[in-house]
């Protein structure tokens, strides 16, 4: 009874104690931030790290290939057996990736995907960082007519017609102006022939006729064909009615000045690529390929896409075998894929599986059976990756098969295992804090130790036990640490609710983005406040109080009545 | 010396301080000769100072009869303050032996010093030695909740709280009870330090200087109060006292002079 009384009465007349525990608070609501936001971080971070990294990955060297995929996909399902959960072949090769954005043709370097559109999305965290809700909904490599983010409107089919439609009226003006020369040429080739007006000129094998074009007609201003986007183009070729409409009945014709237009198969119309009801194989890219950052007006970060879901882009790389050879194909962006790992974002293109063997030449022609570049697998949730792991590579040991097993974990270990002894070393410093104010409370409860000498005397004196004395000191510093700890947690808790609102203050007041999302790619600082940790800490903070009070208390226990009577 | 032959039994089992066993042998031997309460033979104190060794109390023997009233008196710096916190427990002698109750104390173990200390003493110290966070009714009230546990404290708190009462009003200080020591006079602060040494009925009363802060008549009154206790409850006295006229009230008056007990 005494003890709580005593220790009560003390905490209430030494506010300076407080004092010293405000280092405990201070340090508890630190580490609770900062390891918070640091699993915030790391959660993030790992899940998009996993992202289309499959749990473990059975690879061909770059640019190789897996032969009897089958046969292989059976090994390993037998062999991991029910740690199975599914399995996906893929072809990876780097490739170059060209576009054109205002007139001018871009390439860089993307790594192609060629996925099973069945299994893939079940092997990895693919389809979930798709933009478009519908894919994310029903995988498919066709292009969507709606459901493309804001940010990267104008897209979709809308977007694809409208563009098609204007090279269209594009390409028709530009054979009509073309017409329209034949027949004006043809014209004036009659006339001067009739007038005698032919240019003769001195050729090797003697003098030959050669046809003058004549001078673009002044033309009276042209009706509406033509629309946004081509009018640069539409200025220099106005046609004249007339003449347009001439040139269009005699378009029909052969044109006379066609050499090879006999030799031209009659293609019907309807089986013709037209891009307004059409799309080439269909790519999906990763979002940050085609994305430039740059600052607007008014210094606002605005995302610049150069291509856009809807467009269309020439991709190349080598076949396979031994002599490789260039191929290339058009594509259609049917969507992006991110994941806000700019690692991933720019560097991952992908496309159908089937089209990436067939182009790369991979199909066996007898079998009709392709090769792939990786099988992915992906285990039950818990399975052990590394026991997994292992025993594929005991499976396929080195020495006998190319291949590059790893898991997810293996791919970007320098990355994970940074981010682990940061936060390790971060924890170290910040329990250091807490420590110090251990010693502050050490110091502090020794002063108040020898100020209560005279007490303790009193006390023994009247028959407390030693053991009773000390726990007066013990319980006093407990309560303190509590109150710290507690206060601490509170105020960390508060902190971590409101991180985002203090992160605006702060780039209020300095001007300066806390994270810039320019740079760290999310625009709220990801928090994940686990209650293990609270615990941890607030043990350890408590902890530190009690061992700070220990010395002060042994001493305590210690003192002789007659000299703690004598103390003055 | 014989008196205090123990019976073997008392010597290996504990003390049985319960308060029926005790007015047991109060009664029992009321009307009969006075046992001794405590007895002391050849008690050796030194304090030490570094090299240099102080010979306080240099065999001292005495024998303190129950329910009588004993002033030890010397000069200033004579060793009475010592003499009575070895007869407290509150330090160990060099040599010799403290017998009380027909059994030794000096050498028992910590544990049961304590309880002895809490039950059986009744300290009152000559520099008050209250607890400055605490109240008057709380520091009365210390020794019992020092002897409690939390529980059983809650449960006597009525019981120990009217005692309190009762003895404050003894010393007349029951307009302070929720006074701090540093709101209270010296005498006053003396007066609650022998409210605090009687509240758990002790059997024998340590006193330095009870009254030395007192006027003569609060002085004269805690000494009247006292004797009362004494009777009414055969209180051993044993009080430190410079005061002549008090002394001579004494059944005895024990001189310390040169570490010894002068005739
Ligand atoms: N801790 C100590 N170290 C050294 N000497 C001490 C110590 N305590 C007491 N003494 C010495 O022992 C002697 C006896 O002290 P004590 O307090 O018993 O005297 P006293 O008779 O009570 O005197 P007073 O009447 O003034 O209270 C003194 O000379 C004192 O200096
Ligand atoms: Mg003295």
């Amino acid at each position: 009874m005494y003890k709580l009384l005593l220790s009560w009465r003390y905490l209430k007349t030494r506010f300076i104690a407080l004092a010293s525990i405000v280092s405990v608070t201070l340090g508890v609501a630190t580490l609770i931030v900062v390891n918070s936001v640091m699993a915030g971080f790391v959660d993030q971070m790992q899940s998009r790290l996993h992202g289309i990294l499959s749990d473990v990955e059975v690879a061909a060297p770059l640019l190789g290939e897996i032969t009897y995929p089958k046969e292989h996909v059976a090994v390993i399902r037998e062999l991991l057996g029910d740690d199975v959960e599914e399995l996906t072949c893929v072809v990876r090769n780097p490739a170059l990736l060209s576009f054109e954005f205002h007139g001018r043709q871009w390439t860089q370097q993307v790594m192609l995907m060629g996925i099973d559109d069945e299994t893939f999305g079940k092997v990895t965290d693919f389809e979930p960082y798709l933009t478009n809700e519908l894919k994310r909904e029903r995988f498919s490599f066709e292009l969507e007519e709606k459901g493309y983010e804001s940010k990267y409107q104008p897209s979709g089919w809308e977007y694809r017609r409208r563009v098609a439609e204007n090279k269209k009226q594009l390409a028709d003006l530009m054979q009509q102006h073309q017409n329209a020369y034949d027949v004006a040429a043809a014209s004036y080739v009659d006339a001067t022939e009739s007038n005698g007006r032919v240019a003769k000129v001195d050729g090797p094998d003697g003098e030959r006729k050669v046809q003058l074009r004549p001078l673009p007609a002044k033309v009276p201003k042209h009706s509406e064909a033509a629309q946004e986007g081509i009018e640069s183009v539409h200025q220099a070729t106005t046609i004249p009615n007339s003449l347009a409409a001439k040139s269009s009945e005699k378009a029909q014709k052969v044109s006379p000045f066609d050499p090879h237009a006999k030799l031209r198969p009659q293609v019907n119309p309807e089986d013709m690529f037209d891009a307004r009801k059409d799309q080439y194989t269909g790519i999906i890219l990763g979002q940050a390929i085609s994305q430039r950052k740059t600052t607007d007006a008014d210094g606002k970060i605005v995302d610049l896409y150069m291509v856009r879901p809807g467009d269309d882009v020439q991709i190349m790389f080598p076949s396979v075998g031994s002599r490789a050879q260039p191929v290339s194909d058009n594509c259609t962006v049917v969507d992006f894929y991110s994941s806000n790992m700019h690692e991933y974002d720019s560097t991952f293109a992908f496309m159908p599986l089937s089209a990436l063997q067939d182009m790369r030449g991979m199909i066996d022609p007898l079998t009709g059976d392709g090769t792939v570049s990786t099988i992915q697998i992906k285990l039950k949730e818990g399975a052990n990756l590394d026991a997994a792991r292992d025993k594929l590579i005991a499976r396929f040991p080195p020495s006998q098969y190319p291949y590059d097993i790893h898991t997810w974990q293996d791919t970007q270990r320098p990355l994970l295992s940074a981010v682990t002894m940061e936060l390790t070393i971060l924890n170290i410093l910040l329990f250091l804090i807490i420590a110090v104010a251990g010693f502050g409370i050490l110091a502090t409860f020794f002063m108040i130790v020898v100020e209560k000498t005279r007490d303790i005397g009193i006390l023994k004196a009247l028959g407390a036990p030693s053991r009773g004395v000390m726990s007066i000191f013990l319980g006093y510093g407990v309560s303190l640490g509590m109150v710290g700890t507690g206060a601490g947690i509170v105020l960390g808790l508060i902190f971590i609710r409101y991180i985002n609102n203090i992160a605006d203050l702060v780039a209020f007041v300095t001007g300066q983005e806390v994270f810039d999302p320019m740079i760290y790619y999310f625009s709220e600082i990801p928090t994940i406040v686990s209650p293990l940790m609270v615990l941890l800490v607030a043990v350890g903070a408590i902890g530190i109080a009690v061992l700070a009070s220990v010395l002060p208390a042994l001493r305590a226990a210690r003192l002789h009545p007659v000299e703690a009577l004598r103390y003055e | 010396m014989s008196k205090l032959a123990v019976t073997p039994s008392a010597a290996k089992t504990d003390f049985d301080l319960s308060p029926g066993n005790r007015s047991k042998r109060r009664g029992a031997n009321l009307k009969v000769a006075r046992p001794t309460s405590m007895s002391v033979a050849g008690l050796y104190k030194s304090y030490r100072k570094g090299k240099l060794e102080v010979p306080v109390l240099k065999g001292v023997d005495l024998s303190v009869a129950e329910g009588s009233f004993t002033a030890i008196v010397g000069q200033s710096g004579s060793g009475k303050s010592t003499l009575l916190h070895l007869l407290g427990t509150l330090d160990a002698p060099d040599a010799g032996e403290i017998h009380y109750c027909d059994q030794r104390i000096d050498n028992l173990p910590s544990k049961q010093l304590e309880k002895l200390r809490n039950t059986q003493f009744g300290l009152i110290f000559q520099f008050y030695h209250l607890l400055p966070e605490l109240t008057t009714l709380e520091n009365v009230l210390i020794p019992r909740m020092v002897q409690d546990g939390f529980i059983q404290y809650l449960r006597n708190k009525k019981k120990y709280v009217q005692r309190a009462t009762e003895l404050l009003d003894l010393v007349g200080l029951t307009h302070r009870l929720t006074h701090k020591p540093s709101e209270l006079s010296g005498g006053e602060m003396q007066r609650t330090a022998i409210a605090r040494s009687l509240i758990s009925n002790p059997s024998v009363l340590l006193a330095d200087e009870p009254t030395g802060n007192l006027d003569a008549e609060n002085g004269a009154e805690v000494m009247d109060t006292l004797h009362r206790l004494r009777d009414q409850e055969n209180l051993t006295l044993i009080m430190v006292t410079h005061d002549n006229e008090l002394a001579n009230k004494a059944d005895h008056v024990i001189n310390l002079v040169n570490g010894v007990v002068a005739d």
